[in-house]
């Protein structure tokens, strides 16, 4: 009682100095970073990595971690901003730090962030398969040089010479946060299978999935943070733009000819004992453009959405409300096949409308 | 007769009158109901009169004179009146019962329809059976002719259903990985509703069906015209299709003649001209439709069709003219 | 005023224990049964304490489930209504009838047994009254837990028959029927710890003298309940195992693709579900018994008939669950016999009704509140017995079934038939045990309401169901003739619950229960629960001679609490009461009784939280929690068995031993009983496994496919070793210097020789590439192993138990009520383990021949 009181009198007192400029006392710096290191050691889950570098996860993660990450905690080459570095406590230097950590533990600093610390939470709290990429990049953060973390966080995008004009006057941005390229291509596809090939993919369903991803419709803490903000002429450029596009070769990805052939069974004919129509219905040629066209796309990210339809997300926007419940009479091994079949089919490009 | 006698009498009645209650068993229109129509009324009367019997023994116990009560009061009167009486009574009912069970299923001539109706949650898949060609697939009502009868192969994709059309008769139960056949006849042109009776799951309660009976002649036409197929004249129409089979629609349902060759769904071949939609859950409006296309869950929660609310409204006006073309 | 055959007063020189007792024998007496004051109240295991807990939370239950009634009602009361969704409808209908039928009807009644039949019997408690208490708290916790689900929207919705494949894992994917399933199996555990403790206390714990032919009815009644209790509910306990293994390891038993049949669970659970009815009705019934006789002054007429009409109903009850199944499309021929029994077990129920008017005639009926409710009962059940025979018509049945004719006749049955009793018995009764008696104003007023309320609601649904309104039904829609009707019935239930209401007030202003005796004989009652009553129950323990013993033997309540009958004070100075010979009665030995203690409540409340966390799949906690359970059943049991105290005087010359093992004791025959609810176990599984080679006999394997003969001999021969290491302990255990050591080594190896034969015959099945998932038969024959198993870790828990009291000491040559127990156990477990060899590898081969 007696100390709650005085604890309450301290406060009311504005005795405290909540100054980020002063800093901790050598003490309470200990105190406070011993109890968050216990706290996190203690709730994070015991999963790791698979062994292995897998490189559709790393460049995933170094995409989301130039959008959201670098800022605060700099990239190799880039120092911190100076008004990240004022904060209390000042954000590290990752790459001196994530050797600390388990991948369980960094799993779960990234996903519920760090109370009042300003590293804040992921976005989505659902799609932990995103968070696991920034943690396989995380893992590859140290060894790379400037160059190294470009190629894998730009990826196409070299935004490098410009024209004083240009960057005075702010027609591009520097680091090219935003381009959609970094990530999902343009001149060439995707650098990783975990991530659409939206070249030729019908105008309305790319802006209407823009804008599912932008007022959170659809579940993504990495495409959240790219779109959200983007005025409607810009999403309808963009959708235009990735419409427009020639697919880009075919890459090379090994199929297992036998789960294509089971899955080329339900696109077509669909399992009607189990509700399931065919896919092809909606997915396959010459319909809806409101309906993503799925032929030639990565079986692993199409394996990947399929899975978080299967979880029950992204059952909001006006087409996602179509898929869901027919996802979830998927099974696990459905799915796979599935996304095996679409894999192994050449891409193909709708006629402009 | 008392007052209340003579209301529970005209409630009696009531309840016989297909208009008041078009569900009703006491309303039959095919033989098998009729025959239990006319059990029912023996049981209700035999029933009552034994309510009585015993009301009045009880009322004479607690106040009935000291001779009655003496009579009422010793073991002769249990073994009279609770193990003579009820063996000879229920003897004979239960021969009745047998008898009519013999009737109802001793095995007469073979068929002259018969009807696969497969139990799906929530609606119900229709085959007519034709010699020498493929099967004639409805869904949700049931066209047949009058005066012929008609076995009814009933099974289970799901759970367990029953098919109860109370006017023609009893209840069969639709299980999986069994057929149970349902032998029944309609008397009288009409339309009889019935109802999913054996709890399904969901909305159980609005998994409804019609049975229209038709003279022969027109039953015969009706299913001759099944195969034949009209190009869409109008505009609208035509438009209406083409969303039909690029919103993917045909992924689930069928219409004939189109490459909409679904199975997941009710088939839509002649869905202009049902009655109700939804497994007889709603009149088959323009408007009711769009508003089940977009979304299901409103007029029958639980339903296994996806909503889609992606349409615009001339799109919709487009899909629903175009389905209500089909007849 | 009693029509009995009057006798002469007994004189104090003719009284068994000499008067007046001496000093201090009360004073004894009462402080060995002093309860636990204050919140330790829950340590308490008296049978009056525990009964009040036990009716007041079934009584919980049934306002509970009356309040999801009202619910229904609501919805219900317009066509097209939308005051409850459907997902909450569904589970709202299927926790009523749930809640009711194994949280409400069946509670109900074993807990006015558990409270009524020792005084009834003259017995100073239940021979368990551990087991009681532990049935008591395992039902309160798991019960509460189960109805909690409502709240959070993940209450089973599959109806409260749960009906495969609707709640098979593919169409009730959530963990809903996952409640229902491992909630009710293990209230249906706790009902059946009940059921062997009312069998052994009916049968040996009746006062000297109460013959079986002198015991009340209500005991006939509550013998025949708990026996049906015992064949009836292994049956859906089974179907639960099976339904359970079938969802959360895909064992196909009832998946009709892979060889299975949801029909399985239909005959499973109305072999149970039948009987179920007759086991709410028939201990009702028996209240009616009581009542009557009182309420007319004058003996029941026909109690032969009657006794011969309840055992009847018992075996008649088991041979009529088809007619719940007359529309599945199962062949004529059954049917014809079926409805034929269906209709055949009303001329017992017509033999009671009879009797009762009978009675009523040969007296002169006070019209009491009880008198009420007992009249209102014969009209209501007797309309519900006449719907019956309607519904046993299977041509009517075909148009009435699940139809709310049905609805209306099944609430006349059980209403009528068991809630009329009740409200009748508790104001009956409520005198025996409350300082005041209820109100007969308020009393009236509440049967009033409750009795107009019933038929208002109920007797319009037989209309509504016969034009065509089906049930489970959460809408409808109007035009169809049903609005008029609904909103009636809508409008009964809420009087209804008026009258229950009104109830309630009597009960607040008027139910004073104490532990100690209550307000008395104020209707003039003939049976010795009107006997002065304390936590001891009576002063001393009356030697009985005749139905009504108040009636017949004058100054008996004034002898019995001076002391001048049996057992006046504590023997031994511990809880006791006598055992009697089971048919006449006949004082054999006295049963020291448990103390209160918290090992039984830790134990109920970790087996509890067993079943719950599984549920939620908290495996890890569930283990746990399995692991402490059986711990403190151990710990419950340690003390438990007390060596002899030597020989004792209970008055009138006889001296009784205080120990007894073998067949003439308690935990013999209490073992006995369980083993028969193994053996009802294992004949419902021996049946679905026939029923599914009937269904789908192509899905059997040929003579080729079959795991190896040699290993099931090989198995055989190892069951065999155990046998004749157990017969070897035995022996030892006999001799004039057992040497405890070696009977324990004998034990251990015994117990390693049954888990080894069992784990072979598994390892045969699974070397032979047999999976589970793979048909309906292949999960039989593994559900045949899990069913062994189960029996051989109760074998093997035991055993060690065994062998540790050998170890302390406490388990010798003439002590060895644990080791009779182990025996039994055992050799059962023996020979249902052989028998299942035989099954599943002799039958296949059997039929792969023909």
């Amino acid at each position: 009682m007696l100390v709650l009181a005085g604890a309450v009198l301290f406060a009311w007192s504005g005795v405290y100095n909540v100054a980020a400029s002063t800093g901790h006392f050598r003490v309470v710096d200990h105190f406070l970073r011993f109890g968050m290191e216990n706290s996190v050691r203690a709730r994070a889950p015991s999963t790791n990595l698979p062994p292995g570098i897998d490189e559709s996860l790393v460049r995933l993660g170094a995409g989301h971690f130039h959008a959201g990450c670098a800022y605060c905690h700099g990239s190799p080459g880039t120092p911190i901003s100076p008004v990240a570095a004022s904060m209390l406590p000042p954000p590290p230097v990752l790459t001196e730090r994530v050797g600390r950590w388990s991948d369980g533990e960094l799993f779960w600093i990234v996903k519920h962030g760090l109370k009042y610390a300003g590293m804040p939470g992921f976005p989505s709290l659902h799609r932990d398969d995103e968070i696991w990429a920034v943690i396989a990049f995380l893992r590859r953060l140290p060894s790379l040089d400037r160059p190294g973390y470009r190629a894998l966080a730009l990826g196409e995008v070299e935004p490098e010479p410009q024209r004083g004009m240009e960057i005075a006057t702010g027609q591009t941005e520097p680091d090219a946060t935003g381009a959609c390229a970094r990530c999902h291509g343009a001149q060439a596809g995707p650098p990783s299978r975990l991530v659409p090939i939206l070249h030729g993919q019908p105008a309305a369903m790319l802006e209407s999935a823009l804008r599912a991803y932008a007022n959170g419709e659809r579940d993504s803490g990495v495409m959240q943070t790219a779109v959200v903000g983007l005025p409607d002429s810009t999403v309808r450029h963009l959708a235009a733009y990735y419409a427009s596009l020639p697919r880009p070769p075919a890459s090379i990805e090994t199929i297992d000819q036998a789960a294509a052939a089971r899955g080329e069974a339900i696109a077509r004919d669909g399992v009607s004992s189990h509700g399931v129509p065919s896919c092809l219905g909606c997915h396959g040629q010459g319909t809806a453009p409101d309906y993503p066209r799925l032929a030639g796309q990565p079986a692993r990210y199409l394996e990947g959405q399929l899975a978080v339809w299967r979880k029950g997300l992204n059952d909001r926007s006006a087409t996602g409300r179509i898929m869901a419940p027919i996802a979830r009479r998927l099974s696990e091994a459905q799915s796979r096949d599935l996304a095996a079949y679409f894999a192994s089919l050449a891409p193909t490009r709708e006629a402009p409308q | 007769m008392t007052a209340t006698g003579r209301r529970l009498a005209a409630i009696f009645i009531l309840a016989a009158l297909p208009g008041w209650a078009p569900q009703s068993a006491l309303a039959p229109a095919g033989a098998e109901a009729e025959r239990i129509a006319l059990l029912s009324w023996i049981l209700f009367g035999g029933a009552t009169a034994i309510l009585l019997t015993v009301i009045a023994a009880l009322a004479l116990a607690i106040r009935g004179a000291e001779p009655v009560r003496r009579v009422i009061g010793s073991e002769g009167a249990i073994r009279w009146g609770g193990i003579v009486f009820p063996s000879v009574v229920l003897t004979l009912l239960l021969g009745y019962g047998l008898w009519l069970m013999r009737e109802a299923i001793a095995a007469q001539t073979p068929p002259a329809l018969r009807i696969a109706v497969t139990g799906e949650q929530w609606w119900w898949r229709v085959d007519y059976q034709r010699d020498g060609a493929a099967p004639v697939r409805e869904a949700n009502e049931i066209r047949i002719p009058v005066g012929r009868e008609i076995d009814f192969a009933l099974r289970s994709n799901d759970v367990i259903h029953s098919f109860w059309v109370p006017s023609l008769g009893g209840k069969l139960d639709m299980i999986p990985g069994r057929i149970n056949t349902l032998r029944l006849k309609a008397e009288r042109p009409g339309i009889y509703r019935g109802q999913c009776a054996e709890y399904c799951g969901g909305p159980h309660a609005l998994m409804a069906l019609e049975i229209v009976a038709v003279p022969e002649a027109e039953f015969k036409a009706w299913l001759a015209a099944a195969d034949a197929r009209n190009e869409p004249a109008e505009p609208k129409v035509a438009a209406g299709e083409k969303l039909f089979l690029s919103a993917g629609c045909g992924a689930c349902h069928a219409v004939r003649g189109t490459q909409a060759t679904g199975m997941v769904g009710p088939d839509l071949s002649r869905v202009g001209g049902r009655r109700f939609l939804a497994a007889a859950t709603l009149r088959n409006t323009a408007e009711n439709l769009a508003g089940f296309i977009t979304d299901p869950q409103v007029a029958k929660p639980g339903a296994l069709m996806p909503p889609f609310a992606i349409f615009t409204s001339e799109e919709m006006d487009a899909l629903t003219a175009y389905l209500g073309s089909l007849r | 005023m009693s029509a009995g055959a009057q006798m002469g007063p007994v004189t104090a020189a003719e009284l068994p224990s000499s008067l007046p007792r001496p000093e201090g024998e009360l004073e004894r007496l009462e402080a060995v049964w002093k309860g636990p004051r204050g919140l330790r109240i829950v340590s308490e295991v008296n049978n009056t304490i525990i009964g009040y807990f036990y009716i007041a939370v079934a009584f919980l239950f049934f306002l509970l489930a009356g309040v999801l009634g009202l619910l229904i009602r609501l919805q219900l009361a317009a066509p097209g209504n939308d005051f409850l969704s459907q997902e909450t409808y569904n589970q709202i209908f299927t926790m009523h009838g749930t809640v009711m039928m194994f949280l409400f009807a069946v509670p109900a009644v074993e807990a006015v047994g558990i409270l009524l039949l020792p005084q009834m019997l003259g017995a100073r408690d239940l021979p368990f009254p551990r087991l009681g208490a532990f049935a008591f708290w395992a039902y309160f916790v798991g019960g509460s837990v189960f109805f909690c689900t409502l709240f959070f929207g993940v209450a089973p919705s599959g109806g409260w028959f749960m009906y495969p494949p609707l709640t098979g894992a593919r169409f009730s994917p959530g963990i809903g029927a996952d409640w229902w399933l491992l909630g009710i199996g293990f209230i249906e555990i706790s009902a059946i710890a009940g059921a062997i403790e009312i069998i052994v206390g009916v049968l040996r714990t009746r006062a000297p003298g109460m013959t079986l032919a002198r015991m009340p009815i209500f005991a006939w009644t509550m013998l025949i309940f708990a026996g049906m209790i015992v064949f009836a509910f292994p049956a859906v306990i089974l179907a639960t195992i099976l339904l359970e293994l079938e969802r959360a390891f895909d064992w196909p038993f009832f998946i009709a693709e892979r060889g299975g049949d949801p029909l399985l669970w239909q005959h499973l659970f109305w072999f149970f579900g039948h009987p179920e009815v007759y086991i709410i009705f028939l201990p009702a019934a028996g209240m009616v018994s009581m009542i009557v006789p009182t309420m007319a002054g004058t003996p029941l007429v026909g109690y032969r008939l009657i006794v011969v009409a309840l055992i009847a109903v018992g075996f008649f009850s088991f041979g009529l669950w088809v007619h719940h199944m007359f529309t599945t499309g199962i062949p004529a021929r059954s049917l014809g016999f079926f409805s034929a029994a269906s209709m055949a077990v009303a001329i017992p129920s017509g033999i009671q009704v009879f009797a009762w008017i009978a009675t009523i005639a040969a007296g002169r009926l006070r019209l009491t509140v009880a008198s009420l409710f007992v009249i209102g009962f014969l009209l209501i059940f007797t309309l519900g017995g006449l719907t019956g025979v309607m519904v046993a018509m299977v041509p009517f049945d075909r148009q009435a079934h699940d139809t709310y004719f049905v609805v209306a006749h099944l609430h006349y049955v059980l209403f009528g038939g068991m809630v009329f009793p009740l409200f009748a018995a508790i104001y009956y009764w409520t005198p025996a045990f409350s300082t005041r008696p209820l109100s007969e104003r308020l009393g009236r007023w509440a049967f009033g309401l409750i009795f107009a309320g019933f038929n208002i609601a109920f007797l319009p649904m037989h209309l509504t169901g016969l034009i065509g309104m089906p049930r489970r039904v959460y809408t409808y829609p109007a035009g169809m003739g049903w609005d008029g009707l609904n909103l009636v019935s809508t409008i009964g239930a809420f009087i209804l619950a008026a009258g229950i209401l009104v109830f309630l007030i009597d009960v607040i202003r008027n139910m004073r229960l104490t532990g100690e005796r209550g307000v008395g004989d104020v209707w003039r009652a003939g049976t010795l629960e009107w006997l002065p009553n304390h936590a001891y129950a009576t002063r001393s323990i009356p030697r009985v001679r005749g139905r009504e013993p108040l009636w017949q033997q004058p100054n008996l309540a004034r002898d019995v609490e001076a002391g001048g009958y049996y057992l006046p004070g504590t023997a031994t100075g511990a809880r006791e009461t006598i055992v009697t010979s089971p048919i006449e009665a006949e004082p054999q030995y006295i049963m020291r009784l448990s103390r209160p203690g918290y090992a039984h409540l830790c134990a109920a409340l970790f087996t509890a939280a067993f079943f719950l966390l599984l549920t939620v799949k908290a495996v890890m906690l569930a283990a746990t929690c399995g692991v402490l359970a059986v711990a403190s059943i151990l710990v419950w049991m340690w003390n438990s068995d007390p060596p002899s105290a030597g020989d004792v005087d209970i008055g009138g010359g006889i001296v009784l031993p205080t120990y007894a093992s073998g067949p003439t004791s308690h935990s013999w025959w209490a073992t006995v009983i369980l083993l028969m609810v193994a053996t009802a176990l294992y004949l419902s599984f021996l049946f679905g496994y026939l029923y599914l080679w009937t269904v789908a006999p192509d899905g059997w394997p040929g003579q080729a496919d079959l795991s190896s003969a040699a290993g099931a001999w090989v198995s055989l021969a190892t069951l065999g070793a155990s046998g004749a290491l157990l017969a070897g302990a035995r022996f030892v255990l006999g001799r004039d210097a057992p040497r405890h050591g070696l009977v324990a080594c004998l034990l251990v190896a015994g117990g390693a020789a049954l888990a080894g034969a069992l784990f072979i015959d598994v390892a045969g099945h699974w070397r032979s590439g047999l999976r589970p998932q793979a048909s309906g038969y292949i999960a039989m024959v593994y559900a045949n192993a899990a069913l062994q198993a189960q029996m051989a870790a109760a074998v093997l828990v035991t055993a060690l138990f065994a062998v540790a009291r050998l170890l302390a000491r406490r388990l010798d040559r003439s002590r060895r009520a644990v080791f009779d127990v182990l025996m039994l156990l055992w050799s059962y477990t023996l020979g249902q383990a052989a028998f299942g060899l035989l099954l599943t590898h002799g039958f296949p081969r059997l039929v792969a021949q023909t």
